[in-house]
């Protein structure tokens, strides 16, 4: 990228305090090791059972597979210490996601009910959340989800939670942030073609890249719209069909085997010397999944949420660490997934200790949930906040252009290339209104961005 | 118009993978009356064996030399097919076919994790056969020769499961067992011999199916669930047990997704089972089905 361009890019990120290259790092605080304060009171040493529901077979499983390895991470590496509070070590309950909404419901229930335990995590997908969610308040179950990001779960489905958190974050910032990676490196786009899988996190993704892309660059249409079936895997003629519309840009919610599937097929047809690739999900399962023949200069999305790469590990220590540690167990690196339940763990771990600390004793639940709210937590991806209003996780945004680089099978992000975004710049604020309380657009994000950003104007 | 010729070739090749497994799916319920619920599997193992020796051998071998791998691993899903046969489906024959389903179902959801366990959860890809051969433009945009290939073998197959079956001796025998099993028996047909034949070639053309498609796609969990209700909406309307059947249905079924992809997407799969409950208003048997 010449200096020109690369100093247009930064200005235009400016408006969202974004930042471009691996420099950038969350303002937040760095990771600094408290000093382990001893427990006080009385802790029993008992385990503590959890619960982790993830997909564990089908095509899911490129992502369920890497969460369910950065959970097991976090566990062995607290009981080394000896366990929470150093006494109680944590015994994981994993079931499978794959097996169907109504069974995950009974699945959790049995948790609760039969093997009594005291957390549960875990849920990729946006179909179970929601479900997932009412069941768990009503079963007074501290849930910390790692997925599962739909909006609709704290919108509609469990607007005022109490139990249930969610670490990651919300679905509506992923189409977002892929607007504004494209308007950044493509800022000329202006044709837009999209593929998405068709069920509700396609529609949000499609629904929102189309919202915030509009605000970002003036003059932009659709072209061509494809619908997949989630789980296709013939894609040649939805390629054939965007080939003929031309577009400037293409959006892809594809993830996982479809979209590897997707870019094979799309390699055979040039697809990627005719247009820019947006994505949201290309780099979000096990990065080993994608092959070096991938395209460079793809934007390759991470679900808005982590890359190994990213913060560098001169940087932010806790990513290199983190890094490392699961390179070593699991001969492979983490994905987003990974990241995600192995923060679920220790931000419960840390809330523990703070209530511990001012309470003593094994704090309850309600102890645990108020440290819960507001925490904050320095993780692999960067500073995680838990807001307290909508137990929603928050931590800056990133995204960047797929490279070739020595060192990995595997294609990775260009450093400069990365797009980090402050995560309150695309997503509405506490109090926004929810929808059905005054509009009735899909997600609070959408009225949010209809309302308050500005139209882009003619450059 | 370049694209509707595109569209027509990407209808074909879809035509040709869906027949390959639909033929075998016929072929099996034809000659033995066993409704196979795990022959979707047999497709997934074929792509997996492919996509698996491809990349074990792939840095050894030419990518030209790299092709015989395709019908290496159809014919080890065939055998594989024949060792399954012997050992778990025989047993069933005299039973309610209640039992057959429920047998082949539970060696749909063992299949399922024995590729999961011995292969793991990263797809698996084969691409280097796809790259070997290139592109040919039509009518200005590119379209893989690999794609065209494979449509001819299709064609090959159709036409020589068709020899096969009404042309040799053997054929003959199938047929006839498959009429009437009880007077083929009585007229010193070896029915077990057939039987086990019938199955091993139905998977052989299944795993065929995924070694072909493979290439073009990715080896991923889950595939061969997805393509079996395809599979099944194929025979429905051309008829369980037919052979022109497989070839009519997989035509219709492939031209309607190409149609509905290209002008509405979403009512891809309504548009399917609405053909298919029409076939099954109009003609219960199925297309070219036979009256049992």
């Amino acid at each position: 990228m010449d200096k020109e361009k690369l100093e247009e890019r930064r200005g235009f990120l400016k408006q969202f305090g974004a930042t471009l290259g691996a420099a950038g790092l969350g303002a937040a605080g760095v990771g600094s090791a408290h000093a382990q304060a001893k427990p006080k009171g009385n802790i029993p040493d008992r385990p503590v059972k959890v619960g982790h529901i993830t997909f564990l077979t089908g095509p899911a499983e490129l992502l369920g597979g890497p969460g369910q390895r950065g959970h097991i991470l976090a566990q062995e590496e607290i009981n080394a210490q000896g366990g929470l509070l150093g006494k109680r070590k944590i015994e994981t309950i994993f079931a499978d996601e794959a097996a169907g909404t109504d069974a995950n419901v009974k699945e959790l229930r049995r948790m609760k009910l039969s093997e009594n335990i005291g957390l549960f995590t875990g849920v990729i997908s946006s179909g179970n959340t929601p479900a997932l969610g009412p069941v768990a308040e009503e079963l007074k179950l501290l849930t910390l989800f790692n997925d599962g990001c739909t909006d609709f779960l704290f919108d509609k489905a469990v607007p005022n939670p109490k139990y249930t958190f969610r670490v990651t974050n919300i679905q509506s910032a992923d189409g977002i942030t892929a607007a504004i990676g494209a308007a950044t490196h493509w800022p000329k786009a202006r044709r837009v073609a999209s593929i998405q899988p068709d069920y509700s996190y396609g529609r949000n993704v499609f629904e929102h890249f189309v919202l915030a892309l509009g605000k970002l660059l003036p003059g932009t249409e659709v072209v061509s719209e494809s619908w997949p079936k989630l789980f296709s895997t013939d894609f040649t003629p939805h390629i054939t069909k965007i080939l003929a519309a031309k577009p400037d840009v293409l959006v892809v919610g594809l993830w996982g085997g479809d979209y590897v599937a997707f870019y094979k097929q799309a390699l055979r047809y040039g697809l990627f010397d005719k247009m820019k690739v947006a994505t949201t999900l290309a780099f979000g399962g096990s990065p080993q999944a994608i092959g070096k023949d991938h395209p460079d200069g793809v934007l390759a999305g991470v679900h808005a949420n982590y890359h190994f790469l990213y913060p560098s590990a001169e940087r932010w220590p806790i990513n290199k660490s983190f890094v490392e540690r699961y390179h070593k167990r699991w001969k492979e690196y983490p994905s987003f997934e990974a990241d995600g339940a192995y923060v679920a763990l220790y931000l419960y771990k840390q809330a523990v200790e703070k209530a511990n600390q001012l309470l003593g004793g094994w704090p309850e639940d309600e102890a645990i949930i108020a440290m819960l709210e507001g925490a904050g937590i320095n993780s692999p991806a960067g500073y995680l906040y838990i807001r307290a209003d909508n137990h929603q996780g928050y931590k800056d945004a990133v995204t960047g252009l797929s490279k070739r680089l020595p060192g990995y099978d595997f294609p990775v992000w260009d450093p400069a290339s990365i797009v980090s975004i402050p995560i309150r710049s695309i997503t509405a604020p506490p109090n926004w209104p929810k929808p059905g309380q005054g509009h009735n657009e899909s997600t609070a994000a959408a009225d949010w961005i209809k309302k308050t950003w500005p139209a882009a104007r003619s450059a | 118009m370049e694209i509707v010729a595109l569209q027509i070739l990407n209808s074909l090749f879809y035509a040709a993978v869906l027949f390959l497994i639909a033929a075998g799916l016929s072929l099996i319920f034809g000659v033995m009356g066993i409704v196979n619920m795990a022959h979707g599997m047999f497709y997934a193992l074929g792509a997996y064996v492919a996509a698996w020796s491809v990349g074990v051998a792939g840095s050894a071998l030419a990518p030209a030399a790299l092709f015989i791998f395709l019908p290496l691993a159809a014919v080890a899903v065939g055998v594989i097919g024949l060792a399954i046969e012997s050992t778990l489906i025989r047993p069933f024959y005299r039973r309610p076919e209640e039992y057959q389903l429920l047998v082949t179902f539970g060696l749909l959801l063992v299949l399922e994790d024995v590729i999961r366990l011995v292969w793991g959860g990263t797809p698996l890809t084969a691409s280097a056969l796809v790259d070997s051969l290139g592109l040919v433009q039509i009518g200005g945009l590119p379209y893989p020769v690999y794609n065209i290939l494979m449509i001819g073998v299709g064609v090959i197959a159709a036409a020589g499961i068709w020899a096969f079956v009404y042309r040799t001796k053997f054929g003959v025998l199938l047929r006839a067992t498959a009429q009437d099993r009880r007077m083929a028996a009585a007229l010193g047909i070896d029915v077990g011999r057939i039987y086990v034949l019938a199955f091993g070639l139905g998977c052989f053309m299944a795993g065929l199916a995924g070694a072909i498609v493979v290439p073009t796609q990715a080896a991923v969990l889950g595939m061969g669930v997805e393509v079996l209700v395809i599979a099944f909406v194929v025979v429905v309307i051309g008829g369980l047990g037919s052979l022109e059947g497989a070839l009519v249905g997989a035509l219709i079924v492939s031209a309607l997704r190409t149609i509905t992809i290209q002008f509405w997407e979403e009512i891809e799969l309504a548009a399917l089972y609405l053909i298919a409950a029409i076939v099954l208003l109009i003609r219960p048997t199925g297309l070219f089905g036979r009256k049992t």
